[in-house]
Order: structure tokens, then sequence, then C-alpha cells
């Protein structure tokens, strides 16, 4: 029982000492922010319109930040395979960064296929590259142990790039992921983490709740500009492939999952880690209870 | 000849040299690097190589390419044994050891002529060897050694070397730092491999190889006169062959032109057109312009040349019997159960045997560095052929490379579409130490990463009594086997520490249902 305590309460810290860390966009998890949620033709102009109608990226960036933007890259997979981030999301989010007055952008990603190869197909360097943006690729001795402060993942490496940076978005692409059920924006923080990643699928719901929890960073954009449906997250077949054509923004991590997870056509509450969040108060999971906005340009 | 042009036509000959070597690291380095779609020749070097197209007739079918290796051939008749002394790239690579290690007075020692014939012999044991079923030219060709040697040892430790200092500087605070700092960087993104490749036997690999280098303080090109099976063949044309360096009057028999004759002779005395190698050192060693560069048809009569002896060629004949039978009735060679797989479109063993030619050029080409050469895994005579070790790295479903750069076809050339058909081996999962079963949680990271886009792993839900004794449902994985075409991820990913949970076998290969 007294382990349990601790455990709650080092939780209800945690959350508090976030406020005072450079990772805490929200100030308070509950506190209503909005998740928008813009479908059309362009994933470049949705993204766009949706960082807007959050209130911008002035907003989130102050002049002269240095800006991580963790896509996932984690696949030697091409666009329409649906595994990777869609580059042109990410051209409006890196666009946008250096708008609002970023320093530095950075990309980086702990990928599962060799780094080389994912960065080239998704064809995510070499937009990158041309916007301007720092093309980072993982260096294993810049792993630090963080403490996530949680009951099942508590001190895990960390690459130190993800650490030193003084702003953090997240920009997922939304698929299915066979033990996880979804990945979206708190599944791809593992690609911040080191070490022996695997053993994290064991109560993975657990890991990926306090992973977020421990780590929510300022921005979230989830590509569902394609998605896909079945066989992830590595994928491979066109025909598992969908056009959804959406992106959804918001600074809420929890709340950005629960409206993709809904927008896949999946049941938040069968979602495991999404229950996991729940239970450890860090946000709504009744989509009713949201404040989603949706438009379609 | 006067000594401007000697000392241009040696110039010229170091210029090639250097090319050579230059041209043969990029196209060895860019096999590993470029698109598939852009893979340049990278098997220029064996395409010339008198041994390799042996190879080839012996274990068909034949590939016309290989009837470049006749211009090399052909113009050994010509020009002598012009290819060791100005294109092979390891000849370059000794002869730069060789002037390394010339640079202080060294006694001098008096050319033995044993030494010189050995590498007939050693020609002789191989050929006499290939002509039964063991294929053995590639461990000693120069070229195959060199791109082994580069692709196992040099390469990945000269990124270990590179990355270690860079970083070390990079850290620095001070000016240091600053100026580190950007080319680590740099250098990260660029020249370096991200995650430092490694290699079965890397050190036994980089010992023979720099130990071959350093032999050269101790002879000067110690293996191309001694050792190098190409440069005997080159050396046994070379002995009809039209260039010679006759003498002129001016000569005073003072015998400087054997100061840095690569095989210790001199056009002065004892000359063997089957050993000079054209460096063209004498020319400049010359003090009086002596030695002149003519063609000129072979003289009737008897020629200066090595005496190889009946009694020697018959050992060495003898030999290569011995080479080809004993790796022959090992018992690997009956049984089925085999605990290797090899990389996608490899023939069927015997057939692979013959026709690899354990160049290691797949090695260097395999961006995953799943490919290893193996040490006893296939037996004595598959020393340093190529096997895949998943634990090191995985089978990429989006890569042909090997299979591309495989100068023999012993790894069949495949488009995409096939080699993603490709079944190279079967994983099997260890019930007793997936955590899945053994410990009744969850895990799926081969599910997860398997790159069937139908799943060849995956899991049903059960309800099991895990380690605590309690009822809980757990995915439970299993392998579809007909769909498994055995890249390796699964058991690359496999968290556990002590071993894989999952392992694939050579299993249903599927190379060995053509035969």
């Amino acid at each position: 029982m007294k382990r349990r305590t601790f455990v709650k309460n080092g939780v209800l810290f945690s959350s508090s000492i976030l406020l005072a860390r450079p990772h805490s966009a929200q100030a308070n998890p509950l506190t209503a922010a909005p998740v928008i949620q813009v479908k059309g033709e362009s994933p470049y102009e949705i993204t766009k319109r949706a960082v807007l109608e959050i209130g911008g990226m002035g907003k989130i960036i102050s002049r002269g930040d240095v800006v991580m933007v963790k896509p996932n890259i984690g696949w030697n997979r091409t666009v329409e395979q649906a595994a990777c981030t869609n580059p042109e999301v990410l051209r409006a989010v890196i666009e946008l960064a250096f708008n609002a007055g970023a320093k530095k952008v950075v990309i980086m990603d702990n990928t599962c296929h060799k780094a080389e190869d994912c960065y080239q197909r998704s064809g995510i360097e070499a937009m990158a590259k041309k916007l301007g943006a720092e093309v980072r690729y993982c260096d294993e001795t810049r792993l630090v142990a963080h403490d996530f402060k949680g009951e099942y993942l508590s001190k895990w490496p960390v690459f130190k790039d993800y650490l030193e940076v003084d702003k953090f978005i997240n920009v997922p692409i939304l698929k299915h992921h066979g033990s996880a059920g979804l990945t979206i924006a708190m599944k791809n923080l593992y690609g911040i983490l080191g070490g022996n990643r695997g053993k994290l699928h064991r109560d993975m719901g657990e890991n990926i709740a306090e992973l977020a929890g421990g780590f929510p960073g300022h921005l979230v954009v989830v590509d569902a500009y394609r998605i896909l449906l079945r066989n992830g997250p590595v994928g491979g077949r066109l025909s598992d492939v969908e056009m959804r054509k959406t992106v959804i923004a918001s600074t809420h991590i929890m709340h950005a999952d629960v409206t993709a997870a809904v927008l896949f056509g999946k049941d938040p509450r069968e979602v495991e880690f999404l229950q996991a969040a729940h239970a450890k108060k860090m946000g709504e999971i009744d989509i009713t209870k949201i404040p989603v906005k949706s438009l379609t340009i | 000849m006067d000594s401007i042009t000697s000392k241009r036509l040696q110039r010229l000959r170091i210029i090639s040299q250097f090319f050579f070597i230059w041209l043969f690291f990029f196209l060895l380095l860019k096999s590993g690097g470029a698109a598939i779609e852009h893979l340049p020749q990278t098997g220029f070097f064996f395409y010339i190589d008198p041994l390799f197209l042996w190879v080839n007739v012996l274990s068909g079918p034949f590939l016309q390419v290989f009837l470049l290796a006749l211009i090399p051939l052909i113009m050994t008749m010509v020009f002598g044994r012009f290819f060791c002394g100005w294109v092979c790239p390891f000849g370059a690579l000794n002869q730069f050891f060789t002037w390394l290690g010339s640079r202080r007075q060294r006694r001098k020692i008096p050319v033995s002529r044993p030494s010189l014939r050995l590498k007939y012999l050693l020609l002789i044991i191989l050929l006499v060897a290939s002509l039964f079923a063991s294929q053995l030219l590639g461990w000693l060709d120069p070229l195959a050694l060199l791109t082994r040697s580069s692709s196992a040892a040099l390469v990945p430790g000269a990124n270990f070397l590179a990355q270690h200092a860079l970083q070390s500087g990079a850290q620095n605070q001070g000016w240091v730092g600053k100026i580190v700092k950007p080319l680590y960087d740099f250098s990260r993104r660029s020249l370096l491999t991200v995650r430092q490749r490694t290699f079965l036997q890397a050190a036994a690999i980089g010992l023979v190889f720099f130990g071959l280098l350093l032999l050269n303080l101790y002879r000067r090109r110690f293996f191309c006169n001694t050792l190098c099976p190409l440069g005997a063949v080159y050396g046994f044309m070379a002995k009809y062959s039209l260039l010679r360096l006759p003498l002129n009057e001016n000569c005073t028999n003072c015998g400087a032109c054997s100061n840095h004759c690569t095989y210790y002779g001199s056009p002065f005395q004892d000359y063997l057109k089957s050993e000079c190698v054209f460096c063209l050192n004498c020319l400049n060693d010359c003090p009086f312009a002596a030695i002149e560069v003519r063609f000129q048809l072979p003289r009737s009569g008897k020629r200066p040349a090595l005496d190889m002896g009946r009694r020697q060629i018959l050992a060495a004949a003898g030999c290569g019997l011995a080479a080809a039978a004993l790796p022959q009735i090992g018992v690997n060679k009956k049984t089925k159960a085999r605990d290797f797989i090899r990389p996608p479109g490899a023939v069927v063993e015997k057939e692979f045997l013959k026709k690899c030619v354990r160049c290691g050029a797949c090695l260097q080409a395999c961006p995953t560095n799943a490919i290893q050469p193996a040490v006893f895994q296939a037996g004595l005579e598959g020393i340093w052929t190529p096997v895949l070790i998943p634990v090191n790295g995985y089978c990429e479903y989006e890569c042909v490379r090997c299979t591309r750069v495989c100068p023999t076809n012993a790894l069949m050339p495949l488009t995409l579409e096939e080699k993603k058909q490709f079944k190279i081996g079967t994983a099997v999962i260890n019930r007793s130490t997936c955590y899945t079963y053994a410990d009744g949680y969850n895990c799926a990271v081969c599910e997860e990463h398997c790159p069937v886009p139908e799943k060849a792993i995956r899991f049903r839900e059960v309800e099991v009594y895990n380690f605590r004794g309690k009822l809980k449902k757990v995915k439970q994985i299993y392998v579809v086997p007909d769909l498994c075409i055995g890249c390796g991820i699964c058991e690359n990913v496999c968290p556990r520490t002590d071993a894989p949970a999952i392992v694939v076998g050579a299993e249903e290969e599927q190379r060995e249902n053509f035969l």
C-alpha cells in the first residue's frame, strides 16, 4: 500500500514539477486545450490551417527558440505506404516554426529500420534539408538517463538532443499498430528513447501513458492524410492505406490521440494506452468531453 | 632512356596506381550507400580478373561480362605484368608499404628464388582444387582479398577510429571543440556510418590483411612476389611478352638498378620478365641512363626464367588434390541440417560453394550489416563465404544490393519483387523463452517489425496463467511458415537479452528446392 501511495503522489508531483520544466506546454492537462481537426486536399494547407486555428505557431514558439520537430521516421517506407509522417505536413510545421522566429529546427528520430534508409525513403530528410532544418541522426553516445517518474517507466535512456531544445513538436502519423492497437502522438515518443526499447512492449499501454505524461511536448500535429488501417506499424501494402486527408492539432497530447483514435474508427476506451492515460488523469477519454473543432477547407 | 623521361614514366605509374586505388574504394563504398537504382558497376575489378573468369567457366552458366578478363590477359602478352605494377589496387598498396619501409638504409636481402616460385605452386594447388568442388581461389586472389579485408576490417575500422577521434574532439570545450564540432557533425551526416558496422572475424581478416602489408617491410612487395595467384597467372603469360628493358652501352655494371626493384632483380642481371611489373624504378635509379624500354620479339633459345622444378609441380598438384578432397568428406556434406542461412538469391549450397569467390562485396553492400563472412558454419571450404547473421542485422525487405554486387551470380540477381518472395529461411519461436509463452505477458516486437504485408508473425489472444499464477489475457505470438521469408528482423529485434526467443533457421529455404 505504501508504494502505491508513493507512486500516486509521484504522478501528482511529477505533473506539478513538469510546470517548472521547459517541457510542459500544458499548464494543466485538464484545462480545455482545443483540438483542431482540418480536412482538405492539400496536406500542407490543412496543416497550416490547423496550427493557425489553435492560435498560431507564435503562441508556442518564442523568438530564438531551438525547436525539435519529431516526426515518425521509423520505417524504410515511402509516403504512399503511410508508415512515416508525410513530408508535406512536416513542411508546413517547419515553415511555421521558422516564421514564428525559431532559431533552429531539428529533425530527429530513433528509427526501427536502418536510419539512413528511413530518412531517405520517407522523403523527410530531403524535405527538411530543403527548408533549412537540421537533420540529425541519433548518436548513441548522447544517451542520458531520464526520469519519467512513472510507476512502470521511470529511468530510461533518452537522447540528450530532445532534452536540450526549447520546444518539442510531435508530428506523428496515425496508423494501426499490432500490439498497441494504434500509434499516434503518445506512441511516437518511443522515438526519443534509446536502449532496449522492445522491453517496453510489456505493459505497453502503461508505458506509453507514462512516457507521454513525463514528456508531453508543446504541440502535437497528427498526420492523418494517409492512414495505415491494417498490418501496422510497418505496413507496406497499398491496399491497407486509406486517404483520410485530415490533420489534427492540439497542445494536449492525449486529447489529440483520442480525437485521432475516433477518426481511425476505434473506440478510445478500447485502446490500452488511452485507458491507462485516462486512469492516470492525463485527460478525457470520452470524445464528447473534448472540445474538438472540425473544419474542411 | 634519359632521366627526365624515366622520371615521367615512373610518375605516370604512380598516378595510375593512385587512380586505381581511388576507383577501387569509390566503387566499394558506393555499393553500400547508393540507391539501388543507381548502383555503379561495382564488379569492375572482378570482371577483369582472369581467375574469376576461370571460376565462372567452371561453375557456369557463362557470364559474358567475364570476357573482359581476356583484355588484361592479352595485354600481358604485349606489356608483361603491367597489371600488377600499374593497375592492381592491392599491388599498389603493397608498393606503397614497400616504399614506406624502404626509407631507411637496409641490409639488402638477396633475392630468394624459391619464394618467387611459391606463387606458381599455390596457383597450381588452387587450380587443381577448383577442378573438383573446392573453390578456394578467392582466399588469395588480390582483388577478392582487398575487397573482403576492406569491407570487414579496413572500412569499419577506419570508421571507428574517425568516429572516436572526432567525437572526443567535438566534446572539447575550448577552441579544439569549436573546430572539430562542425567537422564531426558533417561527417556523421555524410562520411561515417550512423551505427558502427561489426563483423564476424573482423580481427582475423584484418590481421591477415595488415600482416600482408607489414611483410612488405621484410621483403619488397611480399604478397605480389610470393603468394599472389593472379600475379602467377600474369607472370606465366609475361614470359612471352614483347615489352623489355634492354641495356645500352652506357651500363657500367654498377647494379644500382636493383636498388628498388620489386623482385630484387634488375635488367642488368637476372632480368625475369615473369617477375618484372614495370614499376620502372630501375630506370630512375640508373645513373647512366643505360636502360631502355623497347618492344622486342622474344628471343629464340633459352630465356632466363624461373626453374619451377618438375617435382615441385607434381607436389603442388598433389596438394591441390588433397585440398579438393578433404573438405568434401566432412560430415557436413551429408547432413540435411544446417545452422546458417545465406543471403537472398543464393543458389543451391553445392553450387554456391563453387561460384562464390569469397570476395566480400556483399558484406560491404549489405546496408544493415547482416551479411557476415562465415567462420566454420559452412564447413572448411565455406570460410569467408557470406552468411546472414540476424542478431547483427536483418535482411532489409526493400533491398537487393547484395544480389546486384555479386560478381559471379552466387547470389542470383533479383528484382525487388522477386526478392520479397525469396525465402531464405523460416522463423521459429522458442516457446520456453518467448515472453508471451514463458512469462505470460505481451511483447509482439517481432510481429510489429515483420515486413511481410500480410504479416508472417501474428498473435492470438488467449487466457493463460502467468508466472504469478494469475489468469491473464496474452497476445501469444505465432509464425505463419508459408509467409515467412526468413529476413531475420524478428530475431534482430527480440528484446530478450540472453538469446533471441525467435530465430531464423534454414528450414524450408527456397534455394534447396531448385535442384
